[in-house]
């Protein structure tokens, strides 16, 4: 699957509306096994909200290893990248470290609690 | 019976923020029965960004607790009537002229998170007069950064009248600055609001808020974007500051400074400055290519 960033994003692909959008509209090819190519030709700016919603949340339900072959990132200018990096690094340690989820699964329970 | 305040001459420094919540202090314990406010500027000589920015949300928040506030127009010296038209304030307060280009960065008030007019706003109005050389490339990097700033306002504050923003370019100073303003619950406050960080200070909550990868939202991974901003401000070496309840923090040359403030402002204050100079900038991910991305 070929997806054309810009057609969600415009210039900006700095907000967690379009970045979910992104999600929505791609998550089912890489469940499925599919190759998705993300092409970001035109889509200048960048901002991490927009990246944790389109890419980061995808560590929640699919393994590193399978996102390594199956999603592929073209046109990206570097400094989307340098966000793009960080986002990754913070998603697998936020989705992958037992301790941290489990910590962060205590904390939305007892926030819950509290209401 | 109308109530009368002065506004004091506002520099850039960190005593200018302090009047300035002095100001907004007296003015949210007023009876909300007593807001009939008169602003007038017979005691200003000048005021920059942060005070035109600040003064624009005031009177919004005064008028959102019901209350009505008159300029004395008459008042302001020429200089600043002239700077207040150029950068859109008399503007937006009625006083008719339309803001035209010039050192000032035009005062907006942003309702909702429209991120098409606030990027616009970052890269033509604020980076895109040739204060800063750097390249279009780097001037979409700083313009990413800073829309971080918004986004945490719209996302987080919970500010019932939207973000403020003024800018200026002083060239005796050579930086270029922006400061954005949302009236909401505050940094600290929206931190303490997670059970784990209710024991927290404000000071400990500012700097919670400003480690990578800590949020207050837990729906996906998230926490990044104060961080990222942290980190752009020290590699371009510029002064970021934030005043968000009762705490302070600025950052600059690598260093972050944290102080806890007599007032507790409800809202954040973040005021950005960049050194207008090619040298101090560099693009730490120029190398970078998609190869690098490893899941």
């Amino acid at each position: 699957m070929l997806c054309k960033v810009y057609e969600i994003t415009g210039k900006f692909a700095t907000d967690s509306d379009s970045g979910q959008d992104l999600y929505e509209m791609i998550y089912p090819h890489l469940e499925k096994g599919e190759a998705v190519q993300l092409d970001f030709t035109n889509v200048a700016v960048f901002a991490s909200a927009f990246f944790n919603y389109a890419i980061g949340q995808l560590l929640q339900h699919i393994k590193s290893e399978d996102l390594n072959r199956l999603l592929d990132f073209k046109e990206i200018p570097p400094t989307g990248l340098n966000v793009l990096k960080r986002v990754i690094d913070n998603a697998k340690h936020y989705y992958a470290d037992p301790q941290y989820q489990k910590a962060v699964d205590t904390v939305v329970e007892e926030y819950a609690a509290s209401f | 019976m109308t109530t009368r305040f002065s506004i004091p001459t506002i520099w850039i420094g960190y005593e200018d923020f302090n009047k300035l919540f002095e100001i907004w202090e007296q003015i949210s314990k007023l009876p909300l029965t007593d807001l009939d406010i008169e602003l007038d500027f017979e005691s200003c000589k000048f005021l920059s960004h942060n005070g035109v920015s600040f003064l624009g949300g005031l009177v919004h928040f005064i008028e959102s607790r019901g209350g009505k506030v008159t300029f004395a127009w008459h008042t302001l010296r020429p200089k600043i009537h002239m700077n207040l038209a150029q950068n859109g304030f008399l503007h937006h307060f009625s006083q008719g002229l339309e803001p035209w280009d010039g050192n000032s960065i035009s005062y907006r008030r942003d309702c909702n998170h429209d991120k098409s007019e606030i990027m616009e706003y970052l890269l033509d109005k604020w980076l895109g007069k040739g204060w800063l050389y750097v390249s279009k490339q780097l001037r979409d990097a700083i313009a990413g950064q800073v829309s971080e700033i918004y986004g945490n306002a719209f996302e987080h504050s919970d500010s019932k009248i939207g973000v403020f923003s003024c800018g200026q370019y002083y060239p005796q100073r050579k930086c270029l600055e922006l400061s954005v303003i949302d009236f909401g619950i505050g940094i600290p406050t929206k931190v303490r609001t997670l059970p784990t960080n209710s024991h927290f200070s404000s000071e400990d909550a500012l700097m919670w808020a400003l480690e990578f990868g800590n949020s207050t939202i837990m729906d996906v991974s998230r926490g990044l974007g104060l961080n990222l901003l942290k980190e752009f401000i020290n590699f371009s070496q510029g002064t970021l500051r934030i005043f968000s309840n009762d705490s302070y923090v600025k950052i600059e040359d690598n260093k972050v400074i944290y102080k806890k403030q007599t007032i507790n402002f409800s809202g954040t204050f973040i005021n950005i400055s960049l050194k207008c100079n090619e040298d101090y900038y560099c693009l730490a991910s120029e190398n970078l290519d998609a190869s690098s991305i490893r899941f």
